[in-house]
């Protein structure tokens, strides 16, 4: 390469950089605040979703149970407390993930104020299309786990005091689902 | 690929039939296979690589009597990376459940064969008119391609077409569609069907 040739390529190269920051950084500015709100959206509407009457949803934290979780200022877990049109507290709103067929399947479980389970909803997951995400589509399943307690989450496969319906087919990830609403429950219950 | 003519249509025509970039340069096969079990994200997924090619061939066209040959692909590549991050936050400011659903297959366009192949094959190459067209033509010739799949793999594999269903609720799926096979199976398909064409043509 001769040397005019390097300094051109140098000029080009840092002057195109240079523009695409700038501009990319506009239209950061512009579309960031629309992200955030979209992402409370999203969150209000989950929330909603287990918790109907629920008007208030403050987030809170809890020590976690593990070590080494979180970022410097402790490990903490958020969770979501819920509150009426009266203001009050009627019940509360946590996240958890278990290992499915395909990956961490994300649960979000909202529980009334006798840790009876209120709703469930799926997150996130990477079960098959068709198989194991029918915990998704089949809206029956995840209903099933309305009301129950700690006894009574089991898959009925696993254990006969188990009130929890599999999915044909999935399972797999309809057994991930139950263990890790129960795990959760059995965690949470004792902290507060 | 250099056009002696200022302005040629041919060029937008190449591009949706005859050099279809995944029927015939096969290139981008990648997100095609992900994105197609699914008509309503193979829409927005073909409006968005579509806008995406459209202005990195413009922009690259318009300078590329400037780009030393040494640095011409970091010069593409950053280009192509400001359209697609535009299109990203656009995406997931106004569209989020799109941007979930196409995951990680959207800033993957910054390396997509078919927009950084059309940079380094047309635009570099030819004035900016030309660039535009190809890019409308390659753009639209893979929405065309990654929608009829999506209308083919769901509506067989999952008995709906962008969520409406379309056999009855008694339909049973043929599953496999929807999964991975099914891709390669549909896409093979349509290759050999264009594949047939021009050969008739030929004779």
């Amino acid at each position: 390469m001769k040397k005019k040739e390097i300094i051109g390529g140098i000029i080009v190269l840092f002057l195109i950089t240079s523009l695409s920051g700038f501009l990319l950084a506009q239209v950061y500015k512009v579309t960031s605040p629309k992200i955030e709100e979209q992402k409370k959206l999203e969150q209000e509407r989950l929330n909603k979703e287990i918790f109907p009457e629920g008007v208030k949803f403050e987030l809170s934290f809890y020590p976690s149970p593990l070590k080494g979780e979180g970022k410097g200022e402790g490990e903490k877990r958020s969770f979501f407390i819920v509150y009426d049109k009266n203001n009050n507290e009627i019940g509360k709103i946590f996240d958890t993930k278990s290992l499915g067929y395909g990956g961490d399947i994300f649960i979000r479980v909202g529980f009334d104020n006798n840790w009876k389970i209120k709703g469930i909803k799926i997150l996130q997951h990477n079960e098959t299309p068709g198989l194991g995400a029918q915990i998704v589509t089949k809206e029956w399943f995840l209903k099933q786990f309305e009301n129950l307690v700690e006894k009574d989450i089991y898959l009925k496969k696993d254990n006969p005091e188990g009130k929890i319906d599999g999915i044909t087919g999935a399972t797999i990830s309809s057994r991930a689902v139950t263990e890790g609403v129960r795990k959760l429950l059995e965690e949470v219950k004792n902290e507060k | 690929m250099k056009n002696k003519k200022l302005i040629d249509f041919k060029v937008f025509f190449n591009g949706i039939w005859k050099e279809n970039p995944i029927l015939f340069l096969m290139l981008g096969l990648c997100p095609l296979l992900a994105i197609s079990s699914s008509t309503s994200d193979s829409i927005g997924m073909g409006i968005a690589f579509t806008f995406i090619l459209i202005c990195s061939n413009v922009i690259i066209s318009s300078i590329r009597k400037f780009v030393p040959n040494q640095v011409r692909i970091p010069v593409f590549i950053v280009i192509i990376a400001v359209f697609v991050t535009i299109t990203d936050y656009t995406i997931g400011a106004y569209l989020p459940q799109l941007q979930k659903n196409l995951g990680v297959f959207l800033p993957l366009i910054v390396v997509n064969c078919i927009v950084l192949g059309r940079a380094e094959a047309f635009a570099s190459k030819n004035n900016i008119f030309n660039s535009l067209l190809d890019g409308i033509g390659m753009g639209l010739g893979f929405t065309f391609i990654i929608v009829l799949m999506a209308i083919i793999r769901e509506g067989i594999g999952n008995g709906t077409i962008a969520g409406k269903i379309i056999f009855g609720k008694n339909y049973k799926p043929f599953l496999i569609m929807i999964l991975p096979p099914g891709a390669f199976l549909v896409l093979g398909f349509l290759i050999a069907f264009k594949n047939s064409l021009d050969r008739r043509k030929k004779c």
